[in-house]
């Protein structure tokens, strides 16, 4: 928990000094203003949708809030009912911000969350965000937001993956108006599906050699068919819940922890065929087990590639797919090289199995002790 | 509650500057420590607060503002150390018991404000001789071009007061310093105030203090010709009493007006 909150103060400060690092080099010399914590980021998904987000001190913002609507800020709340006392206050909240597009002013939805600082000297932060529909053929949009005293960041991003613009405002000034005209059309479910079939089959063909050569492993064990599909369903079952569950925020594990045991599951299941040359029921549950690991490890690449907020089980389901595809194309690719016509040989073990086997192994081995930063 | 704060010989006036929807950039600048009564050996958080009305906001560090970030205890002057980009903005450790004074001086930030702005600025911090300039020159509806310093203090108390400890002169360009321990003035007493500009007493000044129990609820005085004042305390809880000084910048500059924003802050416990 104590890691996590440092972390987040950490990012939130690396944060901070890139804005101000961006702000200082366009400043010019002998104007630097009074930047204070608050800054906001927008997203627009496209034409369709906007994502505007704010983080701040949450006691500061209580304190205005309270102050307007004329109640004593003798005391503070604790930060668990600091979320609370935010949701309470959402109509004066929305008297001194304005979404606008086309001088319009837009009406969005409002969702308050806010982290506990870390110790006591660090403070409460307040992640606001506000979402809503672009009203169609909208030609610009501007924002304002009139609770804070210091000057702020604001940045706009036309999509999850553009580099955002930046415009520094004080407290209450009008922004800009950002032109919408740029934005591009919305992404297709039909393309998000081929995009991130696609990026998940090339997570194994060709980049993931590592979930290529657990496959192989997989697939050398035994010739027969039986003993494949029963590895790679267990294998596929675990990786597709260990995926979702990350995904979703629900598990998190440290690549650190998680690349070294990808490593020497490679390397169990390699050694395990120079010993064992049938299918055994507890070698299914540890290639399950195996199978979970290795499903955050695709997760931790799917998180590196990012997700399209508004097709986001379209862009998982179909990643996941994709690697399903990708490890067939590997086993089907065993099976033209060796395993059709070598199988059945009573040379396919000792000539095959077991070199290949030792191969993948002192790979693995070798990746565990690089991963492992020995 | 209302609270009965005497002016001492001059003007007498209650300021309440609500927050407005337009952005009012002229907003005072206060030091709020952790902790205004420490225990020798504790580190204090120097957080560093814009705003108005005592209402807040953080600003962290950034040291291409600092000029000056330091405290002086009874061994001398030392720096408030910190990390850019965090808030508290400073921390420092509390060697022995006694009263510290914590500063923070910064370096100029520019500003334009549209006239109407300014103008009212101006009026509300008491810059009268500046908007006369203005009106003499013409210049009432025009944009001012503004670099403001900030030259806040703050009074910390570690152990108990006594009347040997007292606020001290950091040479800041305008400064406030308490004549008198406020930790030593009983419920109700008068604390006198002293403002200098570049070192010497700033006649005819507005000094505004105001407690957090009711920040609208504000006192403005005018110094008198040795750049006095004296707040009648009243009230238990923190205090900002502050100051703004303006000249006028010779052309050539990127500013026509240069300000100088003085505070201090201190808490006076509950009776």
């Amino acid at each position: 928990m104590l890691a996590t909150l440092s972390r987040i103060t950490h990012e939130r400060r690396s944060i901070y000094l890139a804005l101000l690092v961006a702000f200082m080099a366009c400043s010019t010399a002998g104007s630097a203003h009074e930047i204070g914590t608050t800054r906001v980021s927008v997203l627009f998904q496209g034409r369709q949708s906007y994502d505007i987000e704010i983080v701040t001190d949450a006691s500061a913002l209580i304190d205005k809030l309270r102050a307007v609507s004329g109640q004593s800020s003798s005391t503070t709340p604790t930060p668990v009912n600091m979320q609370s006392v935010l949701q309470n206050f959402d109509d004066k909240f929305r008297q001194r911000i304005n979404v606008v597009f086309d001088g319009a002013e837009a009406h969005p939805g409002i969702a308050y969350s806010v982290t506990p600082g870390n110790g006591s000297t660090s403070a409460s932060v307040a992640t606001i965000r506000l979402t809503g529909q672009i009203p169609p053929g909208a030609q610009n949009f501007t924002w304002t937001y009139a609770w804070t005293f210091a000057s702020y960041g604001m940045t706009v991003r036309k999509a999850a993956s553009e580099n955002p613009s930046t415009q520094w405002l004080e407290g209450g000034q009008r922004s800009a108006p950002f032109p919408l005209a740029a934005l591009a059309p919305v992404v297709g479910r039909l393309t998000v599906a081929r995009r991130y079939f696609s990026l998940g089959f090339t997570h194994i063909v060709p980049l993931g050699l590592d979930h290529m050569l657990f496959v192989l492993g997989i697939f050398l064990l035994s010739g027969r068919v039986r003993s494949v599909l029963l590895q790679v369903s267990a294998f596929t079952v675990a990786h597709s819940i260990t995926l979702g569950l990350t995904m979703y925020g629900l598990v998190t594990v440290s690549p650190r922890i998680v690349e070294p045991l990808i490593a020497i599951s490679i390397a169990y299941i390699a050694i395990e065929n120079i010993f064992l040359s049938e299918l055994k029921s507890w070698r299914v549950a540890l290639v399950f087990a195996f199978g979970l690991m290795h499903g955050m490890g695709f997760a931790g690449a799917l998180k590196e590639l990012g997700l399209p907020r508004s097709e986001f089980v379209t862009a998982l389901l179909t990643f996941n797919i994709g690697v399903e595809a990708g490890q067939l194309a590997v086993i089907g690719a065993g099976f033209l090289l060796v395993g059709w016509h070598c199988a059945n040989r009573p040379w396919y073990r000792s000539r095959v199995v077991v070199p290949a086997s030792m191969m993948i192994a002192c790979t693995a081995v070798y990746w565990t002790v690089v991963r492992l930063g020995l | 509650m209302l609270r009965r704060l005497i002016p001492s010989t001059w003007l007498f006036a209650l300021i309440a500057i609500g927050m407005s929807q337009a952005p009012l950039l002229a907003h005072d600048m206060w030091i709020e420590p952790t902790t205004f009564s420490p225990r020798v050996g504790e580190i204090v958080g120097v957080k560093l607060r814009v705003g108005q009305d005592m209402l807040g906001d953080p600003l962290p560090r950034d040291s291409s503002l600092i000029k000056q970030f330091l405290f002086e205890d009874a061994e001398g002057s030392k720096p408030v150390i910190g990390r850019d980009g965090n808030d508290p903005a400073g921390f420092l450790r509390v060697a022995e018991p006694g009263l510290l004074v914590i500063g923070y001086r910064s370096n100029a930030s520019a500003v334009e404000l549209p006239p109407e702005k300014f103008n009212q600025y101006l009026k509300d911090e008491g810059l009268d001789g500046i908007a006369a300039l203005r009106a003499a020159r013409n210049q009432s509806g025009s944009p001012a071009h503004e670099a403001f310093a900030r030259c806040a203090k703050s009074l910390v108390l570690a152990g108990p007061p006594t009347d040997k400890q007292g606020d001290r002169w950091l040479g800041f360009t305008l400064e406030l310093l308490a004549e008198k321990n406020p930790y030593t003035i009983p419920s109700g007493g008068e604390l006198p105030v002293r403002l200098t500009y570049e070192n010497r007493p700033l006649a005819g000044a507005l000094v505004v203090a105001m407690n957090r129990g009711n920040p609208l609820e504000k006192v403005a005085l005018r110094t008198d010709k040795d750049g006095r004042v004296r707040f009648r305390l009243a009230s238990s809880g923190m205090w900002l009493i502050k100051a703004v000084h303006m000249i006028p910048v010779p052309p050539g500059g990127n500013a026509e007006w240069a300000s100088f924003w003085a505070s201090i802050t201190f808490d006076l416990p509950k009776m």
